[in-house]
């Protein structure tokens, strides 16, 4: 089965959608200022002929006009971080302020966790929480690698991650991952209503504590890389009776409102105050963010 | 060895500041305030740094960054940490040119015979390119042993970006 076409109902210009899947996704950086100046970053790429174009919304992300950005000795001496574009979104929604206490409820590989640190410019304390080990190495290496100093590693199930309370929450939820597909194509014949509908009780029960967790009028972000209602607006709404809904805009980023009405179901009006992010609008991947307030 | 002393060996104890700052101002004259702001703490025979906070009560996988280890004598500071603190050395550091970085950043070994600066001692040297700290070196001999972790090193094969001009950086 096609598993994009339960989404012709929802996302506007549905054959623009489909026909940018096969196209890939240029690569993408950000510049971490806990180890380098931003007009520094910049001529250094100029010196290494490097050609690149900085997002329209956010003045620390690049678009990268080469073919293995990982090898660029900037990226090697942590510089820069290799991070797709519309991962950059949940930290600024999340909004860290320096000394605060922010906890990364699923964190590995770190480009969050790292972004956020950058933007506590190293003070507080962020808890980044991966429970597979397997994982937590590459989130360590990428935090040393970018000179992160206020970031404590946690391997704890999200579900039952033990106390708090937490000034803001950050939950990147595994999902299926189908804004994935321009990167590496081959996650959409993955993907069904099946395994949504299994993903999305993890996820419930990660909001779910990542609520408990956080301190009243505290931030909490759920974010996700897939289309699927169910693992979004459905799992967002599980939450409404304990915290509201903020509305999320960034300006130069383009973003869809959530969805209000599902297989016929009317859910809550407030939903319309999510995010959705579609490829072909910004030519981008695909991104679903959510920002609750804890009541 | 007993067995209650390995266990506690595995858990993060705190290390005094001073303990650890005191090492690096020996070695490389690093201002001892470049570590205040930080808390310190030693697991198995690794010391990590963390930025000042209340730590909550959790079991830790890690805190904050791993610094130095202390495994052997001496003890040999982590290519991460010199790229924080090691721009403050005044001792036992290294300039490298154009040539000897890009080597460096392969993880090779560089004969330093003309350019051994004086007051420099043998054992782990902060390298530098262009005012920009690299990362670890092992000095000794005349000779420069690249101490960068193997997946943080320039190919030395294939397609790669010339570090002509880091020094911009
Ligand atoms: C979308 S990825 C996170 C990406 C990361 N935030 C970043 O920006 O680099 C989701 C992560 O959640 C982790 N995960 C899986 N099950 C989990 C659970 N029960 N609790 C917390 N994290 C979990 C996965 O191992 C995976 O690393």
């Amino acid at each position: 089965m096609d598993p994009l076409e339960r989404y012709r109902e929802i996302v506007p210009d549905y054959s623009g959608f489909r026909a940018i899947q096969s196209l890939p996704l240029y690569s993408s950086g950000r510049i971490n200022l806990l180890k380098i100046e931003r007009a520094s970053l910049l001529e250094s790429l100029k010196a290494h002929e490097v050609g690149y174009k900085i997002f329209d919304w956010y003045p620390l992300g690049l678009k990268l006009d080469i073919e293995s950005p990982g090898k660029l000795m900037e990226n090697l001496l942590g510089y820069l971080h290799i991070q797709e574009e519309l991962s950059m979104v949940p930290p600024l929604i999340l909004d860290p302020q320096p000394g605060e206490r922010i906890l990364d409820l699923c964190a590995s590989p770190g480009s969050k966790t790292s972004q956020i640190s950058q933007m506590m410019q190293n003070k507080g304390l962020v808890i980044a929480n991966e429970p597979s080990l397997a994982r937590v190495a590459p989130l360590r290496s990428n935090c040393e690698r970018l000179g992160v100093m206020n970031v404590a590693i946690t391997r704890y199930d999200g579900r039952r991650f033990p106390h708090g309370p937490f000034d803001r929450i950050l939950v990147d939820a595994p999902c299926s991952s189908e804004g994935r597909e321009r990167r590496g194509p081959g996650v959409l014949a993955r993907s069904s209503i099946n395994r949504s509908l299994d993903l999305q009780k993890l996820q419930i029960g990660l909001l779910k504590n990542a609520l408990r967790l956080a301190k009243p009028g505290g931030v909490v972000v759920y974010s996700t890389c897939t289309y699927a209602p169910e693992e979004n607006e459905l799992v967002v709404e599980t939450a409404l009776s304990e915290a509201r809904l903020e509305k999320i805009s960034i300006p130069g980023l383009k973003e869809c409102p959530g969805i209000t009405v599902w297989s016929g179901r009317q859910m809550d009006e407030s939903l319309r105050r999510c995010a959705r992010y579609y490829p072909h609008i910004n030519d981008t991947g695909g991104f679903f963010v959510a920002r609750l307030i804890k009541n | 060895m007993s067995p209650g002393s390995s266990r506690i060996r595995n858990v993060f104890e705190p290390m005094e500041r001073e303990e650890v700052a005191k090492l690096w101002n020996e070695r490389f004259s690093i201002p001892v305030e470049v570590f205040s702001g930080f808390l310190f703490f030693r697991k198995a025979r690794s010391v990590w740094a963390i930025s000042e906070s209340d730590l909550p009560r959790l079991s830790y996988e890690s805190l904050g960054m791993r610094i130095m280890s202390l495994k052997d004598r001496p003890w040999k500071p982590t290519t991460s940490a010199l790229q924080i603190f090691g721009k403050h050395a005044a001792r036992n550091l290294i300039h490298l040119d154009e040539h000897e970085a890009t080597l460096f950043l392969q993880g090779e070994s560089i004969p330093l015979t003309m350019k051994i600066q004086s007051g420099l001692e043998s054992g782990y040297v902060v390298v530098f390119y262009r005012g920009e700290v690299l990362g670890c070196g092992l000095y000794s001999h005349g000779k420069l042993i690249s101490q960068i972790p193997k997946s943080r090193r320039m190919a030395d094969t294939g397609e790669r970006v010339d570090i002509d001009d880091i020094g911009c950086l």
